[in-house]
């Protein structure tokens, strides 16, 4: 039967590669009828769970026993997807009433795919409150495998201070023992068969292909599982270093840990440009003399300097040079490259780390088979890389020309070049450079610049979770342009702009992503926020449409178009918005915490704190829903508790001078004005732009009668914002105090300038209670009743202008 | 979302609402009539819609009791009605009365009708705390008995107290620190 299910099991996995669902589901569920072992109904559970049914998959796994680990993760994935949370960990652990198995009994359950399985458990731990577990289990995973992304995130959200560089790393279990090439054929058959059905279709084709191209079959196909696999993510990096090591001058190389270096370097780049510059692209792959087919996209290294792990560049270069197997023939590769690095503009032709490893024909031969395993368009990440390293086929024999032309263009260079020549120097002596061994190398490099990229931009997400966003911006605004105008990286500047309150900046950077990905809904949110507090109503309607018209099952379309609503004062509506991001996602704290404030806006108290509360179920670490209730409480005059709120959401994101001067405010009204006046002056001292610090600053310097001080610090905020009517309405109020009452009935009349309409019975009445000793009578309230029109208001200002004035003639200025 | 297809100039419901001074909280109250044909009761009065009316069908005074959860602040009251359309069903004479219940009515206002819009505002300008509204038609146009009355809004001040106890801010650069969102 294993006979019948190869050719089938091959054509699925084709239809599955194909997108093609309907033609996976018919031949799997065939298939399944036919031999009905675990391995089709895993299969035919991956085609319904692919075609997006998961409840198919569901219900099929569960009336069937489904006792192999694949199978089983695919059954928690899918209870996750439907939200059985309990089920999803029984299935995984044994479930809360059984005998639980340890993380570490999962891991060597589940094997390869130990790493999912953890994160899986750990979303599913997170989400029923056992948050310590979770990150337990968040851990785990990432050191299985530190290319998931999606633990480090989680970990973050959490709050955890994790450390990216300890984090993306390749530790000891990543390197498999790998036995040196040539890889022992017996193994590759069985690994082959185990990893064909939980490795993408690609493999198979992969291998098929593989096999039939290259009398070597076995060769790729072990180094292509190896690499595919991926808790062995590459090639001991201890024996390639050690072979290194062996190779003499290697140690001299080593030894220079302080040579910025990027893989690129190796290859000729200007070495000084960008020392680490991910690029998990390039690998040479063939480097038969006489094929022009060098791309080496300088663009990143020549735009993005960075400073490298040195240590991570010393250890790439060591697997590299060995890979410059060639002996030195003209490498003319270099200025190509740079042409082509000034023309291409895709971040997907990334800076390469080309490794040339051939020498002769059969490793020529080895390396292109790796292109075109790289080739093969996969969607799990290494395979990203992969893809990414195809592009740059390159030879050893025209780097170094190339490099020496580019030695000539441009001077940094130079350390590359006595890189390469020593290179070519070093593996002229040696002649290694068995296909394994080379595309051991290439992986090697291929994954290191793929964990420099996820270091840096962990760092940077880091640094923005813990609301360091001055040192989130300047980590991402580091990395290499090509990564840098991407949708991720400037959302996330972008969101850091946000959090720092300066609003202009993350509109720039939000409007370029939407200019470089129209497609990206994720951060979408912030940029709505930041449009309300610009109060740009066109941009926050243009792009509510064309978010809502995009995708109506985001929630952060609907919540685009609830800020665009509460913008325009339609409550409302905007609170019918945010029900619906609700609806569609209620997992999604924001929307809850938006709503919360609708809720506020429209007086509806209670209904604000259950939203706020309900936002902080979500996500503990939300400070904005923190904020939102200490506001409610503020408003309901519950002081202290107001305090505590806004405490523990500064406690959560310590930087924002808004929370401080809002803690400002409410010591001020629990009458602890010192304190007040401290916190404000922190506040102060972290942004110095914020003009309400100061306003409030000098309103509580006016109650604590400090006139002159007040004076002063609104001197100065009227420089900073000078149509603002609040500040004359304070500086007329400080004046009546002095007794100044001219001045004081100026800076009325300029605040009420300013804002005719408003909420300006303040104002009003600020001018009613002063009276001028012997003339002119008080300034009386000669309002319109019940006229048809709205022009009431602005006659009734009109006839208080006037008695002002008289009021003021009659006074000699 | 709700404006009506065919509003007169000058006539939309949310206009109003839009300049952010008043907010409008007939949603907060239990209204009910003293009087109405089937199908142009309470919800015809209160849908948006300028198209739908009210009508009464008893004897005068027609009344519209509007009783909130609790002591509310009234900054206006808002009435729609079309002479054009309603001709001798179109109010005349309208009287507003204000008190804690039913038993305690005052009248604070008498107006007589002008224009399409009404806007009714208490005694001296200064916003009303009180429970209960009556509005109640005491005459129509041309002696006519029943009354149409296309939309009624009540609007209560907004207190921009996000932060202290100031008067709204004017400038962006204000509004922008002065609230966490």
């Amino acid at each position: 039967m294993t006979v019948l299910q190869e050719p089938v099991q091959a054509a699925v996995w084709q239809a599955l590669n194909h997108y093609a669902y309907m033609d996976a589901v018919f031949l799997a569920e065939r298939l399944y009828a036919e031999v009905g072992s675990e391995e089709a109904l895993y299969l035919l559970a991956t085609c319904y769970f692919r075609s997006g049914k998961a409840y198919k998959a569901y219900r099929l796994l569960k009336t069937h026993t489904c006792s192999t680990p694949q199978c089983r993760y695919l059954l928690a994935k899918c209870c996750v997807d439907l939200s059985k949370l309990a089920e999803g960990e029984q299935v995984l652990t044994g479930g809360v009433l059984n005998k639980q198995k340890s993380q570490d009994d999962i891991i060597t359950e589940f094997g390869d795919s130990a790493s999912f399985t953890l994160s899986l458990l750990g979303h599913i731990y997170c989400k029923t409150d056992r948050v310590a577990k979770g990150s337990e289990c968040f851990q785990k995973s990432l050191n299985l495998n530190p290319f998931l992304w999606s633990p480090f995130q989680s970990l973050c959200h959490l709050g955890e201070k994790l450390d990216p560089d300890q984090v993306f790393r390749l530790s000891s279990l990543h390197i498999p023992v790998a036995p040196p090439p040539p890889i022992s054929p017996a193994q590759n058959p069985s690994h082959r068969l185990d990893t064909a059905l939980m490795e993408t279709p690609q493999d198979t084709l992969e291998l098929n292909r593989l096999n039939l191209e290259s009398s070597n079959g076995k060769l790729t196909s072990d180094s292509t599982v190896s690499y595919i696999d991926s808790s062995l993510i590459s090639p001991d990096p201890c024996s390639l270093l050690a072979n290194t090591v062996s190779m003499g001058s290697t140690g001299s190389l080593l030894g220079k840990p302080n040579k910025p270096k990027s893989g690129r370097s190796l290859l000729g780049g200007p070495a000084a440009l960008s020392p680490l510059t991910p690029s998990f692209g390039i690998l040479a792959l063939d480097p038969s003399p006489g094929d022009p087919g060098y791309l080496q996209n300088y663009s990143g290294s020549l735009d993005a300097q960075q400073t490298a792990p040195s240590k991570k560049s010393v250890s790439r270069i060591g697997p590299s040079k060995s890979v410059f197997g060639q002996s030195g023939n003209g490498r003319e590769v270099l200025p190509i490259p740079f042409s082509q690095s000034q023309g291409s503009a895709p971040h997907s032709s990334t800076s390469p780390q080309v490794l040339s490893p051939t020498l002769v024909a059969p490793p020529n031969i080895q390396p292109r088979r790796s292109t075109r395993l790289f080739t093969s368009a996969s969607s799990t990440a290494k395979e990203n890389s992969k893809k990414l390293k195809m592009k740059f086929p390159t030879k050893i024999p025209n780097r170094k020309t190339k490099c020496k032309a580019a030695k000539t263009a441009n001077s940094n260079l130079n350390e590359s070049l006595d890189i390469l020549k020593l290179d070519s120097s070093m593996n002229d002596s040696k002649g290694l450079s068995t296909p394994g061994y080379q595309s051991i190398t290439l992986q090697r490099a291929a994954t290191d610049m793929v964990l420099y990229m996820l270091r840096e931009l962990g760092r940077g997400y880091q640094a923005l979770c813990c609301y360091n966003c001055q040192e989130a911006i300047s980590i991402l605004s580091s990395v290499p342009a090509h990564h840098y105008n991407t949708g991720w990286v400037l959302t996330h500047i972008g969101r850091a702009y946000f959090e720092l309150a300066e609003y202009t900046q993350a509109e720039r950077v939000f409007s370029e992503v939407r200019r470089i990905e129209a497609y990206r809904v994720e951060g979408m949110e912030i940029y709505s926020t930041t449009l309300w507090h610009l109060q740009k109503d066109v941009a926050l309607s243009a792009l509510s449409k064309d978010l809502t018209d995009m995708d109506r099952l985001c929630p952060q379309a609907w919540c685009v178009a609830g800020n665009c609503f509460s913008l325009q004062q339609e409550h409302d509506i905007a609170i019918k918005f945010f029900q619906r991001a609700i609806q569609v996602d209620p997992g999604f704290a924001y929307a809850y915490t938006l709503l919360g404030h609708e809720f506020a806006l429209t007086e509806e108290l209670d209904r604000a704190l259950a939203c706020f509360r309900n936002a902080i179920r979500v996500n503990n670490r939300h400070y904005n829903a923190w904020y939102g209730l200490g506001m409610i409480y503020y408003k309901q005059e519950k002081f202290s508790l107001a305090e505590i709120h806004f405490k523990k959401a500064l406690s959560i994101n310590p930087q924002s001078s808004v929370m401080l001067c809002h803690i400002g405010v409410v010591q001020h009204a629990l009458k602890k004005s010192d304190s007040a006046l401290e916190t404000l002056n922190r506040a102060i001292g972290i942004d110095p732009k914020n003009p309400l610090c100061k306003f409030h600053r000098a309103s509580i310097l006016f109650a604590n009668d400090k006139y002159k001080a007040a004076l002063q610090e609104l001197e100065e905020l009227k420089q900073i914002v000078p149509k603002e009517s609040l500040v004359y309405f304070l500086i007329g109020k400080v004046y009546k105090k002095l007794g100044q009452t001219h001045l004081a009935l100026m800076n009325f009349s300029w605040a009420m300038d300013l804002d005719p309409k408003g909420a300006n019975n303040q104002i009003k009445e600020a001018i009613d209670k002063r009276y001028l000793p012997e003339d002119e009578e008080p300034v009386t309230e000669d309002f319109l009743y019940d006229s048809a029109a709205d022009v009431e208001e602005s006659s009734m200002t009109d006839a208080d202008d006037s008695q002002l004035h008289t009021a003021e003639s009659d006074d000699v200025l | 979302m709700a404006t009506p297809s065919k509003t007169p100039p000058g006539a939309d419901p949310k206009q109003l609402e839009r300049t952010g001074t008043v907010r409008e909280i007939g949603s907060q109250a239990v209204w009910s009539l003293s009087s109405c044909k089937p199908g142009f009761g309470v919800d015809q009065l209160r849908d948006d819609n300028l198209e739908t009316y009210w009508q009464s069908d008893g004897s005068q005074p027609h009344l519209v009791n509007i009783q909130f959860r609790r002591k509310t602040t009234v900054k206006m009251l808002c009435i729609y009605a079309d002479y054009k359309s309603d001709e001798s069903y179109t109010p005349s004479k309208i009287s507003v009365r204000v008190g804690n219940n039913f038993h305690n009515l005052q009248e604070v206002r008498v107006r007589t009708y002008t224009g399409p819009t009404s806007h009714i505002y208490p005694p001296k300008n200064s916003p009303i705390r009180t429970f209960m509204i009556q509005v109640a038609v005491l005459a129509n146009h041309q002696n006519g008995r029943d009354t149409h009355m296309r939309q009624i809004k009540i609007y209560t001040p907004v207190e921009e107290s996000s932060i202290g106890k100031f008067p709204r801010c004017t400038t962006v650069d204000f509004m922008m620190y002065r609230t966490i969102r």
